[in-house]
């Protein structure tokens, strides 16, 4: 377990968002330190994605602040949140967010060739992922030749590839049966860890948080308290 | 049935924003196939209409029973030809010519409305004075191919010259000796034949771009609905209700689209009527198809958008999950290429004398096999581009190319297409001037007996001087003609331009009976004219064809965005860059574009050459050709680039959700 006195790498203060009438975050405050992983957990609909978009730089908050590692980040520029999310960040989300035209090592090698990685190098780096990730051999295979479970996996390698400060999952085990969504958590905790990332993951299942060093709770847009962290098995 | 129904139309307004636009723009789609098919259809009808009008002046002689003289000839005036005709009754119940209440009596002059303005406007010695007699009426529109003809009917006594004397054989010229007949059915002229030969080619070149278009915007109401659809299948629907609901809501859909295309078709043929063709516009009425074709159009049009959509449904309904999970896409068959292939190889047989259903459905053949080969070879250019990709922006385009190469073809089909059009008729649209022939244009000819040159040319001076027309007269080129020798007398006409020209006319005009005095370049009037309608034609064949090329462009980049908005908004969240769709985007429709569009530009030529020795090169066509792609590349960038908000509306919350 990373502890908290470590050196914040994001944080979000006060956030606000409304969408029409309803409020989905209602000044929200959360710190995630380097290298900790992070559960955010609530029923549907309580805004814990909210929280998610607005802390990765997808949605911008109505009020309060966001910085990353000591910038602050919800003011600037689309184009500029364009390129922190693909070199800052990285996802993981419950399903679909696979290419379905392009090969499982060409899906891992896109952020790389986007922020400018010749093609061979980016798929040569890409494919240094499969083998500990237990893909070996599916490098060619397209989105829709994976199992749920590889999917997700080839998901946490693109994630992962550009060496990002953060990795947000959102509902990573979601689509999966209990026992392949067990091994992809695995798989997602120890990667990030090892690539000396953060993990802010958000899941309404208690098994998934259990992954993470600390749990928070979120409830009709407010934090409740954050849950003590329990270290991953 | 009824059920399924109205669980469709819950479904189509349930379908939200994106749902409306895909409806709506295969709405638009089949509005736009639907104007431009009865436009098509129409020229057809317009010139079989104008050929019928025509018939009583290219008389059919009467073996018995005779009861009019007639005779035809053509001269000019304002550098217009004007229609001339001759009749003398000869028998007191000579049935009236068209356009014409009566029979005109002796003496009597009936002029087409364009041709008393005419005459009003130009002083009397330019034309007035050519038709001296009393000025019974106007010649109706049942007479006159169209609105601006500039039409003569005169009446004599029989015997007079003007019902006796031979026309000059004159093959370019409308030109009929006194003939003999019954009545005025007359015969179609050769003329009116070509003209109908070259709308039917028209009529090819510009509906089978459209039949491409239509079935792209049904398989665009599938392409929307495939997931959709596919859901259904999972849940147990049959095959047979969800080809039902598909095929119905794209008939509803195509009704819609071709009853509004049937309305602005209608609301259009003012303008069309201008476009000028053998001389002048159009009656409204003769662009009006007729109930029976604008019927079958709206039956014909929702049927093929149907029969389109159910084909495009074939692999949701053979497999649920081949739409739900997606997997790499069979290649597509190398029979494409080899049907290609076969089709080219016909075309070196082709000769003007196969025939002209021959040549037609060869053309059209050729056409139906570019579209059918062009899906693979953006298959194969995109395999060969994703090889070589280096950035991102191709990478993706090529991925996409080899994914779903019939929805890349379909966004540059229409462009493509075009190239083989404009391809075609770059080599066969002759330059006009190229037909007139090296002389100059102030000589008045006469042909008369060799033995009445001199006599005739005495006559000439007399009365070009009376008519205080400055000219000199010469008795030149004695040859023989048939049996007789003939000589050409001249008058050279000095100074005054065309006004001299036209008051030297009106002087000899009955030097020579039946025969007005030529001028060089009357000859070539008719081919001159003939070839400045081909240069027309291809005008507006190539409007219709990039219209239909900019609108198909434009909405399958729309609908293609709509299709494919969970990938943009994901490539977005992952930190893509707008211009990097953008561009990927562009590349999707560019690389095969410029390939595809090359590809049938030199097919077209290809096809083309076996006629285009026999009608000679046009340079003008090659320029031509270089104006038609340039636009044909810049008006499907910019229909692509219409589309830009659209996908930065579709990524602007680029959040993953269940679609």
């Amino acid at each position: 377990m990373i502890g908290r006195m470590s050196e914040d790498v994001l944080s979000g203060i006060g956030l606000v968002k409304r969408f029409g009438e309803t409020v989905a975050l209602g000044g929200v405050g959360l710190q995630v330190a380097r290298g900790e992983a992070v559960a955010i957990m609530g029923p549907s609909g309580s805004g814990k994605s909210t929280l998610l978009h607005c802390l990765a730089g997808i949605t911008r908050p109505d009020a309060g602040r966001v910085h990353l590692l000591g910038q602050r980040i919800d003011t600037i520029g689309e184009r500029r949140r364009s390129e922190l999310r693909r070199t800052r960040f990285g996802f993981v989300f419950q399903f679909g967010q696979l290419l379905p035209e392009l090969p499982a090592e060409e899906n891992v090698a896109l952020p790389l060739m986007l922020g400018g990685m010749p093609r061979t190098k980016a798929v040569g780096r890409a494919r240094d992922w499969f083998g500990p990730l237990g893909l070996t051999g599916k490098e060619r295979r397209r989105p829709g030749e994976l199992s749920g479970g590889e999917a997700q996996r080839v998901a946490i390698a693109r994630a992962l590839v550009t060496e990002p400060a953060v990795v947000f999952a959102d509902e990573p085990t979601g689509a999966l049966d209990q026992a392949t969504g067990h091994t992809v958590m695995g798989l997602l905790v120890d990667s990030t860890r090892k690539g000396g990332a953060s993990l802010v993951v958000v899941t309404h299942d208690p098994e998934v948080a259990r992954w993470c060093d600390r749990v928070v709770e979120v409830r009709d847009g407010l934090l409740r308290g954050a849950a003590g962290a329990e270290a991953g098995r | 049935m009824s059920a399924l129904l109205r669980l469709n139309v819950r479904l189509l307004r349930g379908g939200g924003r994106g749902g409306l636009l895909g409806s709506g723009l295969t709405l638009v789609a089949v509005a736009v196939a639907t104007t431009l098919l009865l436009f098509s259809v129409s020229v057809n009808v317009a010139f079989a209409d104008r050929a019928a009008r025509e018939t009583w002046r290219n008389p059919a002689p009467a073996e018995s029973g005779a009861r009019v003289i007639q005779a035809v000839g053509t001269e000019f005036a304002g550098g217009k030809p004007i229609v001339v005709v001759d009749l003398a009754a000869l028998d007191p119940g000579a049935p009236a010519p068209p356009g014409l209440p009566r029979f005109p009596r002796p003496g009597e002059v009936w002029l087409s409305s364009a041709l008393a303005e005419l005459a009003a406007e130009l002083p009397a010695d330019r034309l007035a004075a050519r038709f001296p007699g009393e000025r019974a009426g106007t010649v109706g529109d049942d007479a006159l191919i169209h609105p601006d003809e500039l039409v003569a009917v005169l009446g004599h006594r029989p015997g007079a010259p003007a019902v006796t004397a031979e026309r000059p054989p004159g093959p370019d010229l409308t030109s009929v000796s006194p003939t003999p007949i019954k009545d005025f059915a007359g015969t179609e002229t050769r003329l009116a034949v070509n003209y109908r030969i070259l709308a039917a080619v028209a009529a090819v070149l510009m509906i089978v771009p459209l039949l491409v278009f239509g079935g792209a915007a049904a398989r665009l109401t599938v392409a929307r609905r495939d997931a959709r659809l596919a859901a259904l299948r999972l849940v147990g629907a049959t095959p047979g209700q969800v080809v039902g609901m598909t095929v119905a809501e794209a008939v509803v859909t195509a009704l819609a689209g071709s009853a509004v295309g049937t309305v602005l078709y209608t609301v259009a043929i003012p303008v069309l009527a201008r476009i000028e063709i053998a001389g002048g516009g159009w009656y409204a009425a003769d662009l009006w198809p007729g109930i029976p074709i604008v019927a079958a159009v709206l039956f014909a049009v929702p049927l093929l958008v149907g029969l389109s959509a159910a084909i495009g449904l074939r692999q949701v309904v053979v497999s649920p999950l081949g739409v739900a999970r997606r997997h790499t896409p069979p290649a597509l068959r190398v029979i494409r290429v080899l049907a290609f292939v076969t089709a080219l190889l016909v075309v070196p047989f082709m000769s003007p004398e196969v025939g002209v259903g021959v040549i037609l459905t060869v053309i059209g053949l050729v056409f139906l096999a570019i579209n059918l080969v062009g899906p693979w070879v953006v298959a194969l250019i995109g395999r060969i581009t994703a090889a070589v990709a280096r950035r991102p922006a191709g990478l993706l385009a090529a991925r996409r190319l080899v994914d779903d190469p019939r929805s890349a073809w379909r966004t540059v089909s229409g462009v493509a297409l075009t190239g083989f059009v404009a391809g075609f008729v770059s080599l066969l649209s002759p330059d006009p001037s190229a037909f007139t022939r090296d002389t100059p244009g102030d000589r008045l000819e006469l042909t008369v007996p060799a033995a009445q040159a001199a006599g005739t040319a005495d006559a000439a001076r007399r009365r070009l001087a009376q008519a205080g027309v400055r000219a000199t007269v010469t008795a030149e080129d004695t040859r023989l003609q048939g049996a007789d020798r003939v000589a050409t007398v001249v008058a050279t006409v000095s100074g005054g331009g065309d006004e001299a020209l036209d008051r030297g006319r009106t002087a000899l005009r009955d030097l020579v009976p039946g025969q007005p005095p030529q001028a060089s370049r009357d000859r070539d009037a008719q081919a001159v004219s003939l070839f400045t309608d081909i240069r027309t034609g291809t005008v507006v064949v190539l409007a219709v064809s990039f219209l239909v090329a900019v609108a198909g462009a434009g909405i399958t980049a729309a609908s293609t965005i709509l299709d494919r908005r969970r990938t943009y908004a994901l490539l977005r969240l992952a930190g893509t860059p707008l211009e990097v769709l953008d561009r990927a985007r562009r590349s999707e429709t560019m690389i095969p574009l410029t390939i595809m569009g090359g590809g049938a530009i030199l097919t077209g030529l290809f096809v083309a050459a076996p006629f285009a020795t026999q009608v000679g090169l046009n340079p003008g066509g090659l320029v031509t050709l270089a104006i038609c792609v340039s636009l044909g590349v810049a008006g499907v960038i910019g229909a692509g680039a219409l589309t830009r908000p659209l996908l930065k509306s579709v990524t602007e919350n680029p959040a993953p959700r269940p679609d």
